[in-house]
């Protein structure tokens, strides 16, 4: 996943990434936080066209998220890979088997520039388990604009029916 | 638990179900059996059957009662798959959508997989989900009983989680429909006229309605 376009100053990552949520038309998240997802989150509880549901679980916001699709509005995740590595089931049996259009934006803890040393282990596996499972994905791109990369992915997962997940570093999401 | 034996079938909630059920209503149901009488009783294209995916029935009516706000949404999950993902009673107490609402066959064992023992076959799960913020929580063991909760007029403090006391139903039954997922995901999204995705050359597309 590229967004095409030069090299750009880009204010406030996690501003544009609830921008094109909006433009887009997504009408409700589920999530299950982390550090880098809280505020971004209270924000969209503060946005009047956007709904968010906090599960207890990722599976759980999984099958959630699954319902609110069905039911025809725009949706989309907010997790810690923490999330996708606990999710496995539910992806393969209930979001791809039904093939739901699913939005997930993920932080992604545990890479090398991650400062809390306990996400590693997580970090690690990330990518060979999304590769296991079969869940489309990419890493964002911190040097272009993370507006039109959350559009490709979220037409990414429409095109292909089936849940895509870009996986965010902590400037993309931490407001 | 009351005795096994004596408590009603699966069929005879389904029946008053069937018998009662709203014409806007949605159905979701669970795994196993759940589906498959519920498809030989009483098939529609507002179902929605789950094949697989054991707990989370529950979570995926939630959705969709979100998602669609005017239409009674009524889920039909068993005791061992509520025990797979328990965490889904909070965030039912939490949104408390008043068209939701909630069967729970209580039967004891894991029906879907043959029988066998539940952690625990005899948890009071109505004080479970009321203690969890759902607080139109209710034990039912007999139909009589059922029939008279789902006349129960709606009063809007929440979804509606209704335990319903059955005996174990072990033996498949083989449903009447070809349970294809993405089928039965058409079928019932057309039935609702859901809005469908509407793409662009060049990304930006959006829901629309026809």
């Amino acid at each position: 996943m590229v967004a095409s376009g030069k090299q750009s100053a880009d204010p406030h990552r996690p501003s544009e990434i609830l921008d094109t949520l909006k433009n887009l038309g997504f009408g409700v998240a589920i999530a299950v936080p982390d550090s880098w997802l809280g505020e971004i989150l209270v924000q969209i509880e503060h946005e009047p066209t956007m709904r968010l549901v906090r599960a207890t679980h990722e599976e759980e916001a999984l099958a959630i998220a699954c319902g609110t699709r069905l039911g025809g509005l725009r949706t989309a995740m907010f997790v810690q890979n923490a999330g996708l590595l606990s999710m496995g089931a539910g992806m393969v049996s209930l979001a791809q088997r039904y093939q739901f259009p699913l939005l997930m934006l993920v932080s992604y803890r545990g890479t090398v520039e991650d400062p809390v040393f306990y996400h590693t282990p997580k970090g690690r596996v990330t990518e060979p388990v999304l590769k296991g499972i079969g869940l489309a994905y990419a890493l964002a791109d911190r040097s272009r604009p993370i507006g039109p990369q959350v559009e490709r992915a979220a037409t990414y997962a429409e095109e292909a029916s089936c849940p895509f997940a870009l996986l965010l570093s902590q400037e993309d999401v931490q407001w | 638990m009351v005795n096994a034996a004596t408590r009603p079938t699966r069929a005879d909630y389904y029946q008053i179900l069937a018998d009662t059920l709203p014409k806007q209503a949605l159905v979701v149901t669970s795994l196993g059996n759940a589906s498959y009488l519920w498809a030989a009783m009483h098939h529609r294209p507002e179902n929605f059957y789950f094949e697989d995916a054991m707990g989370l029935a529950l979570p995926l009516a939630l959705g969709l009662a979100i998602a669609q706000p005017e239409r009674p949404v009524i889920v039909v999950e068993g005791d061992g798959a509520l025990m797979m993902h328990m965490g889904a009673l909070v965030t039912v107490g939490a949104v408390a959508p008043n068209n939701l609402t909630v069967l729970l066959i209580q039967n004891g064992v894991h029906a879907a997989s043959g029988g066998q023992a539940l952690t625990n076959a005899n948890l009071d799960l109505a004080a479970l989900a009321r203690s969890a913020g759902i607080a139109r929580a209710q034990n039912v063991a007999t139909p009589e009983a059922f029939t008279s909760a789902m006349g129960a007029p709606v009063d809007g403090t929440g979804a509606r989680f209704l335990v319903l006391s059955a005996r174990p139903d072990t033996e498949v039954v083989r449903p009447p429909i070809a349970f294809d997922p993405v089928l039965t995901k058409h079928r019932f999204t057309a039935a609702i006229g859901a809005p469908r995705y509407v793409p662009t050359m060049f990304g930006g597309g959006r829901l629309q309605r026809d």
